[in-house]
């Protein structure tokens, strides 16, 4: 569905990706795993234009674009199909719970606003916030926040959902109920490609597990192929230092 | 004519310094109404760092912050007319440039004056609105015009109203300068009044008083509105 060939990112002379591939199908749960400043959260804003890629090129469906050339309305277009939730939520401060989720519904994909409003409604009720339909973003606690941000992301029905540290930013008591968020929506088959420091859900809601380093792949597979048979030096050596002392894998 | 002040000609003089109002707040709206989108737009070339745009705008804050209101006045008020004239006189268009209504030149000046504070007043304020509201909005497909207008300005313009307010009650106050070009407005309808019997102090007192009124009215309607747009924010702030 999704497939992203030698894609490149500087941000001046530091060069954050260094050719990457990625191919997504229908139904994914891809987790990208890798220390910080290995590229991750750089992939993911690439992939949606919020960071503009130097070289490569990305063929959504029926939409085939390189990098170095995509126009605006391309970038519309491929927009249209992607949703984003952000480590820091982002959501629009100047509204409601109920209005940050209609909003991309309305103004972006004009869907009628009565329309737009029952799946806001239901949006927000999949993630338990029925109760906070007018809530301010300010009146909401972070993990509250954080799940209006999945209700936002889920409304658009987008074909897939980039997850850029959506725990990241939480107190740990709060990690809890957006994970269990999460997880209910990859459950019902919604394709997703989540950035994250949660072991836990790597292993047990991921059906792809991306190990990435200094810009590149490293390695790549079933949640059991990285996490009990990493092959390559560096995941061992990562996954020797995120996971608990006596959790033992084989080589 | 008595020590004391003259309550009768102050009285009078009062409603005489009223009927400058129209002409003050017709001075005021007219700038404001240039000045905000000028104002905001220029802002934006500053922000985005648009090429030549920007230091066209740096620089011509910088020359209105750095010079007099009044000078202003006077090269407008003296250069306009000339450079017009000759222009007029060189294409033989009949056009009796001296008998304008000084007013034009009031739109003049304190529009482009105005325009030179808000550019400073937005650009603090949408610098104020994080970055990832912008990366939000397009994420659910809002275009750039959309998501500033829904999304960044009605946040930055809550930042801004503060600052809004004073530029626009400095503004009330700069025009008062308008009496230098014979501008209809407050002061020179009441000095005038004054010129007759010397009774300067008393016209400035109503002066003082009208502008005071003026003030108090646009900076409590300037308030009201701010509320309303700040409704989203925590009580505490």
């Amino acid at each position: 569905m999704l497939e992203i060939k030698d894609i490149h990112k500087s941000f001046g002379d530091n060069e954050v990706l260094k050719g990457v591939d990625i191919r997504i199908d229908k139904g994914d749960v891809v987790v990208i795993l890798g220390p910080s400043g290995s590229g991750k959260t750089t992939l993911l804003r690439c992939i949606n234009f919020l960071d503009r890629a130097n070289k490569g090129s990305a063929s959504f469906d029926d939409v085939h674009i390189d990098f170095n050339t995509v126009s605006k309305k391309q970038i519309h277009d491929i927009r249209q199909k992607i949703a984003f939730v952000f480590q820091n939520y982002n959501l629009f401060a100047n509204k409601t719970a109920l209005e940050n989720v209609t909003e991309g519904l309305v103004i972006g994909r004009k869907v009628r606003k009565k329309e737009a409003e029952e799946i806001a409604k239901q949006a927000l009720d999949k993630v338990g916030l029925s109760h906070k339909y007018n809530a301010y973003p300010s009146e909401l606690s972070g993990g509250q926040q954080q799940r209006v941000g999945i209700a936002r992301a889920v409304a658009l029905n987008p074909d897939i959902i980039l997850f850029d540290e959506p725990t990241s930013a939480l107190d740990p008591e709060l990690v809890g109920e957006v994970l269990a968020v999460m997880k209910d929506i990859a459950n019902e088959g919604t394709t997703m490609l989540v950035v994250t420091h949660e072991m836990s859900f790597a292993k047990d809601v991921a059906n792809r597990v991306i190990f990435m380093d200094d810009g590149v792949i490293v390695e790549e597979g079933s949640p059991t192929d990285i996490f009990i048979r990493p092959k390559e030096e560096r995941t061992q050596k990562f996954l020797k230092r995120v996971l608990p002392e006596d959790y033992t894998f084989y080589i | 004519m008595s020590e004391s002040l003259n309550y009768k000609f102050l009285w009078d003089t009062f409603f005489v310094a009223l009927s400058g109002v129209p002409v003050t707040l017709f001075v005021t709206v007219v700038a404001l109404l240039i000045a905000l989108p000028a104002g905001f737009l220029l802002a934006l070339t500053r922000i985005n760092k648009i090429p030549i745009l920007n230091r066209l705008a740096q620089v011509y804050v910088s020359f209105v912050r750095g010079t007099p209101v009044i000078i202003q006045i006077f090269i407008v008020y003296s250069s306009v007319p000339l450079l017009l004239d000759s222009f007029f006189k060189a294409n033989s268009i009949n056009m009796k440039i001296y008998e304008v209504n000084p007013i034009w030149y009031a739109f003049i000046v304190f529009s482009f004056n105005t325009t030179a504070i808000l550019i400073e007043v937005f650009r603090s304020a949408l610098g104020t609105v994080p970055k990832g509201q912008l990366e939000a909005a397009h994420s659910v497909g809002l275009t750039n015009f959309q998501a500033y207008r829904r999304i960044i300005i009605p946040q930055a313009l809550v930042v801004a109203m503060p600052n809004i307010c004073t530029a626009t009650v400095n503004l009330i106050k700069a025009t008062s300068l308008g009496y230098a070009m014979s501008l209809q407005e407050i002061t020179l309808k009441a000095k005038v009044a004054a010129n007759a019997g010397y009774n300067y102090v008393e016209a400035y007192i109503d002066i003082f008083i009208v502008y005071l009124i003026l003030c108090s009215l646009v900076e409590f309607a300037f308030k009201r509105y701010e509320q309303r747009l700040a409704r989203y924010k925590p009580a505490s702030a």
